[in-house]
């Protein structure tokens, strides 16, 4: 027990340490600091925009009115439908392609699996929406035919940066554990699949920007059910830019809580990824 | 720990009585292949032999200037990579008979001592240790005491990024020894010190050997003062030489320096005595301009 106290007063002044020492190449920032620095950049962009010399982009009291005019619309062309919606693509699509993913690039350690692997990631570099038709056989359109097509686009880029995460495991980890006696699973979880896992996050979170670019795209083709992509499309036909880039600031801020969200489950599952972060 | 285990301190009182051969590394050679399609040879005819010394740990060091295949020695001894010709064969004492080695019967300490940073400092030593075999309960409990020995009861929550370069040394090191064996490699252990450091890490390596009479440690090192401050045997490793003076591709034992027999080993004087400084200069400047 006295072990255990001196050890855990021990972690938190380390951690103190750590995160007090902080060096960065072009110098450090404090919390304070960091979070006035970005009230400032964001109070120079709203003064750019209020000035708004780019004549396509609508004024802030535009995008303001747009707001106010998708609120108060019912049903499929209301506001909280439609993030509704799209919020819960984003969310089960990443979900499904994390985890076929990660199952694609752990597995590329076996042989057997390795041309698969392979084959998922040239993938990558052909549109997803050029797949339409196959999507639409196999699947019901609607719901199901977008988490498909979401679920795939998104994992031909997972695999990608999964499998460059596994791929740079130093050869001396792997001896460390062989000289330790590890063997068969319990050397695969504890070299491979463990110390990986809190960077399979920041992959997710990675791609989850990459998932947006694509949902607004398959929204775009699956308009049936609605969505951000499907709306932004009717408004650009439109012309109702304002009402577009309401909705871009909600995808921003949606973006923002994301990556929050990814920090937030790294530091409550993996601690020591962020002391890694910090330096 | 039974009697027979235990080791005397300081220097022996008469001359050492070799026991059985421990380890035995016979006439190795490694080559790999280039990309012009050659084989380049890393070693070549590389042959020691390790005795168990009664009352004392087996500390050895593989000496060499870089490029002279310490760690193609290192990864052979270790079983992480097997000879072109020759073989390595082990023991763990007297009731076994030598048989080749395999991975794990060697612990390494790698430069830079990786850990497993996912695991905290505690786990790092019980877990690999209850996987190799060894009842959880005693794994704690022997780890327990070694984070007490080691002076790293503080950091026995910590993670392994928050451990300072020493600390992290020790944990690499008692990591190693928490697996029931006497067989650990230390690759460079020196490098990278200043002179207040090496002389602790000295004093930690002789000080964790001395817990079993079968403990053996091989130092990977190019430090002369260093090797010849733990050892008990100096083993040089190099290249010969043609008539024109080139060197002959692969590395071997070129020269063996026994310093129980110089009366150097286990010595906490060692550094003032003139035998050590004639043979550090011997190493350094006629011996390792050769290898």
């Amino acid at each position: 027990m006295a072990i255990e106290n001196a050890a855990n007063k021990s972690t938190l002044n380390n951690a103190k340490d750590s995160l007090g020492e902080t060096v960065r190449v072009y110098g450090s920032l404090g919390a304070f600091a960091r979070s006035n620095l970005v009230i400032v950049w964001i109070g120079l962009l709203l003064l750019v925009w209020f000035f708004n010399p780019i004549k396509a982009l609508p004024f802030p009291g535009e995008v303001l009115q747009a707001f106010r005019r998708m609120w108060s619309a019912d049903g499929s062309q209301g506001l909280l439908y439609n993030v509704y919606v799209t919020l819960k693509l984003n969310i089960v699509g990443l979900g499904y392609a994390a985890i076929i993913s990660l199952a694609i690039a752990y597995l590329s350690v076996i042989p057997l699996f390795q041309p698969v692997n392979k084959m998922v990631q040239w993938l990558r570099y052909i549109p997803i929406v050029g797949f339409n038709l196959v999507f639409l056989t196999l699947f019901t359109i609607g719901w199901p035919m977008k988490v498909a097509m979401l679920t795939t686009g998104m994992s031909f880029f997972l695999v990608t940066s999964m499998t460059g995460v596994i791929a740079s495991i130093p050869r001396m980890k792997y001896e460390l554990a062989k000289v330790l006696g590890y063997k068969d699973w319990r050397f695969f979880y504890s070299v491979v699949v463990r110390p990986t896992l809190p960077l399979m996050i920041d992959m997710i979170a990675q791609n989850a920007a990459i998932g947006w670019v694509m949902i607004t795209a398959i929204e775009t083709y699956n308009r049936t059910e609605g969505g951000i992509g499907s709306q932004i499309y009717a408004y650009s036909s439109t012309n109702n830019l304002a009402e577009v880039y309401a909705y871009l600031l909600i995808i921003g801020v949606i973006a923002v809580l994301e990556d929050w969200g990814f920090t937030l489950i790294k530091r409550l599952m993996f601690p020591y990824s962020l002391i890694a972060e910090r330096g | 720990m039974d009697d027979q285990s235990k080791c005397l301190p300081g220097p022996l009182p008469g001359q050492p009585v070799l026991l059985e051969t421990l380890l035995r590394v016979e006439n190795v050679g490694k080559e790999f292949p280039m990309n012009d399609g050659a084989n380049f040879a890393a070693l070549r005819d590389f042959s020691l032999t390790i005795r168990n010394i009664e009352n004392k740990p087996q500390i050895v060091s593989l000496l060499g200037p870089s490029g002279a295949g310490k760690t193609t020695a290192l990864r052979i001894i270790a079983a992480l990579e097997r000879p072109t010709s020759g073989h390595v064969q082990i023991t763990n004492g007297a009731e076994e008979k030598l048989r080749p080695v395999r991975v794990g019967d060697v612990g390494v300490v790698f430069q830079r001592y990786p850990l497993f940073e996912d695991l905290k400092v505690v786990d790092n030593l019980i877990k690999p240790a209850v996987s190799s075999g060894i009842p959880a309960k005693e794994a704690k409990e022997k780890a327990l005491c070694f984070l007490d020995e080691f002076d790293l009861v503080r950091q026995g929550l910590a993670w392994p990024l928050q451990l300072s370069g020493g600390q992290r040394q020790r944990v690499a090191i008692l990591q190693q020894l928490m697996q029931n064996r006497h067989f650990v490699i230390l690759d460079e252990p020196f490098s990278g010190l200043d002179p207040v450091n090496i002389i602790n890490v000295i004093n930690l390596i002789n000080r964790i050997a001395h817990q079993h009479t079968l403990n053996t440690f091989i130092i990977i090192t190019h430090d002369v003062t260093s090797a010849l401050a733990i050892s008990d045997h100096i083993y040089l490793l190099g290249r010969e030489r043609n008539e024109k003076g080139e060197p002959i591709a692969g590395s071997r034992v070129m020269k063996e320096y026994d310093l129980i027999a110089e009366g150097l080993a286990y010595r906490p004087d060692i550094e003032d005595l003139p035998r050590f400084a004639e043979l550090r200069k011997e190493i350094r400047l006629t011996e390792f301009p050769r290898l």
